[in-house]
């Protein structure tokens, strides 16, 4: 039954849903937890991923120094997206505006016009093609177990995940910081009311997310050595099935859902033509929303 | 301006008379259509280059008692674009043959207007199975799928390779590539174990690889262009499937080398044109572009630099009795032309018939393979 065959599809597709849970994180969070419509993730991958890149380029620094001007990065471009696209629509701070929903979910379209401005500027400074990279620098050193291959970046990215599920999840059930972004999620007027100060909530949850989304999009440039301007577009789609899947405001829920994403895309291969493997995570989506509204780990919100 | 009996008698006489004012010309003219601004920009200015070089040699040559010259229209890539400037050669009785246009789409969109206004055509680029059917003014200066995977598939098995396994991207492109080479390789009785088709930009093979290596092929054959193909070459490498691939011209582009490193040595593949070739004339032409360049010719601009010289000789074979017609004619007739992408004949549908130059990676650079 498990013959090499098997166990190599098994190590490929557990490695591509830890890529997969590591986009899914702080995507999760600022979608999910803070209950905030953010269609930009994907750009602040794509961001960290290019700071991290032009780091290497520069001046050479060891790969951790890399790593955090990516996370460096993200924060950075997680203030200045939550500064132009999400702000101005709370400047009303009424209770019908804060109640309204069409408010709430207007910041769809200024973060997708964020994520199209950032992407097309990107394009006519470094052109659409993939960038070089150092090819030192590429985190794809084969090590061989057994029967079956893995590389040293899907240990790296296993204990990055690891450490930011744990990281956050401590984070949002322990720390006074994540007790507020679950009062401002939960009902931001009522949290208004008893002196929490959303916009700051906001902003930060804003930092946090957009770092780790930065984190993963350097980490996974240097595991494919594939960095270029559209490259956050297809992980954020799996990102944001992921996070569905779990039912939208868990973070370990996302995880898991990544994995299985991972595993079910990299056995499909063996069973049918692989340009269908695509349409396993939007498969997923589908039978999620009509069977499992709630998302596999059921939450408290049923909206998607 | 009222449209007078009179008026339409003058212009119907001017235009009468035109002809003849060309006759009376002290340069042969031809157009060339490209894209010199817009997306595709860098290949259009490529072109330009590599036809100024072709030119220059040319009119410096004496071959003709007039000079030749050449008319560069913008395209953008645009076919709205390519018909206007294909209708304004047409309406210029003075251009007697046209070059271009880059891509297929807007060559196949400009062919219309000449093929009916009865203008030679030839493209350097231009590689949909259609655009040279299209009628007898078509013709181009790049080789087709059908006949790289007949030169690949002969190649396989003169290294006595019998199993091999087929990866192509999910495009019109990619299925001629497929096509071109399993129909000549089971012809001469090699069998084809695995055929898989994956989307442009795909970031992981993985999956596909270790389906591919559960097969176990001699060879895999590949229709990628370079950034699919360094994704793959890496991945094969990082999985340590020491099976040799074989490619398209495709592939043929130092990027590929740069963005794969160590996992690009040994790559096969068939190319038209290499640059570090020896040949006199190969040379000539990269000593001359690299004067004006810091990066050496790649097959597009060299491609365009035959296309010209191809026009050229055949205005030369019509002279001094030129006409659209009779330079039509003497395209049709090139026979082993000797260009920096080989020898070229023209088939009877403007297809040109290349020999085609094997290459792989060695030591991080494109060499040929005796």
């Amino acid at each position: 039954m498990l013959d090499p065959y098997i166990l190599q599809q098994l190590a490929i597709g557990l490695s591509l849903g830890m890529i997969y849970a590591l986009m899914a994180i702080g995507f999760t969070l600022i979608f999910g937890v803070l209950n905030v419509v953010n269609f930009a993730h994907g750009e602040v991958y794509t961001i960290g991923a290019f700071a991290g890149l032009m780091a290497i380029s520069a001046f050479g620094p060891p790969l951790l120094v890399v790593l955090f001007i990516a996370l460096a990065a993200g924060a950075l471009a997680g203030f200045g997206l939550e500064r132009m696209a999400f702000r101005p629509f709370r400047r009303f701070s009424d209770e019908a505006s804060l109640k309204s929903r069409a408010m709430r979910e207007a910041t769809l379209m200024s973060s997708l016009a964020m994520s199209i401005i950032a992407r097309e500027a990107m394009e006519m400074v470094f052109g659409s093609q993939f960038q070089t990279v150092d090819l030192a620098y590429l985190i794809n050193k084969p090590i061989h177990i057994g029967p079956i291959t893995i590389v040293n970046g899907d240990l790296i990215i296993l204990g990055v995940t690891l450490l930011m599920l744990g990281g956050l999840q401590w984070l949002l059930k322990k720390s006074p910081i994540g007790l507020s972004i679950r009062a401002v999620s939960n009902n931001a007027l009522g949290a208004k009311y008893c002196g929490i100060n959303t916009d700051r909530t906001i902003i930060i949850t804003f930092v946090i997310g957009s770092a780790m989304g930065a984190l993963a999009g350097i980490l996974v440039g240097l595991y494919y050595g594939a960095i270029f301007p559209s490259m956050g577009f297809t992980p954020g789609i799996k990102a944001f099935v992921a996070m569905v899947m779990g039912g939208l405001s868990s973070v370990p829920g996302a995880v898991i859902s990544a994995i299985i994403l991972g595993l079910s895309e990299s056995l499909s291969t063996s069973f049918m033509p692989s340009v269908w493997s695509d349409m396993v995570a939007y498969a997923f989506l589908l039978l999620t929303l009509i069977f499992f509204p709630q998302g596999l780990f059921g939450a408290r919100r049923e909206r998607v | 301006m009222k449209l007078t009996r009179r008026t339409a008698l003058l212009l119907a006489a001017a235009t009468a008379l035109t002809p003849v004012a060309a006759f009376a010309q002290d340069s042969v003219k031809l157009g060339y259509q490209l894209p010199l601004t817009g997306n595709t920009a860098q290949y259009g200015q490529d072109f330009k280059d590599a036809a100024e070089i072709a030119l220059t040699k040319f009119n410096a040559s004496g071959a003709l008692p007039v000079p030749v010259e050449i008319i560069y229209e913008d395209s953008r890539s645009d076919a709205k674009e390519g018909v206007t400037i294909a209708r304004k050669f047409v309406d210029d009785k003075e251009i007697v043959g046209v070059l271009g246009d880059f891509t297929s789409t807007v060559s196949m969109a400009a062919a219309q207007v000449y093929k009916k206004a009865g203008m030679v055509q030839l493209s350097q680029t231009a590689s949909h199975p259609d655009f040279a059917k299209i009628s007898k003014w078509q013709f181009r200066n790049i080789t087709t799928q059908d006949q790289e995977g007949a030169v690949n598939a002969q190649w396989m098995m003169d290294k006595g390779i019998k199993k091999v396994a087929v990866i192509a991207e999910q495009t019109d492109w990619g299925q001629s590539v497929a096509k071109g080479f399993v129909e000549p390789f089971e012809a001469a009785g090699g069998e084809v174990v695995y055929t898989e088709f994956f989307n442009r930009g795909l970031a992981d093979f993985r999956s596909i690889i270790t389906k591919l290596e559960d097969q176990a092929p001699d060879a895999v054959y590949t229709g990628f262009f370079y950034e699919d193909g360094a994704q793959f070459l890496k991945q094969m490498a990082q999985l340590d499937a020491e099976i040799p691939i074989y490619s398209t011209s495709a592939a043929y582009n130092d990027q590929l080398i740069e963005l794969a490193g160590e996992a690009a040595e040994g790559l096969l593949l068939t190319a038209t044109f290499l640059p570090t070739r020896m040949d006199a004339n190969v040379q000539d032409f990269v000593t001359e572009w690299d004067k004006t360049h810091d990066h050496a010719p790649g097959q597009f601009p060299a491609q365009a630099y035959d296309a010209v010289n191809i026009m050229l000789a055949a205005v030369v074979k019509a002279y001094p009795d030129l006409t659209r017609e009779s330079l039509r004619d003497a395209v049709a007739a090139t026979s082993d032309f000797p260009g920096v992408t080989g020898n070229t004949t023209f088939d009877e549908n403007g297809e040109p018939l290349k020999e085609l130059t094997k290459a792989s990676v060695v030591g991080g650079v494109f060499v040929e393979v005796e």
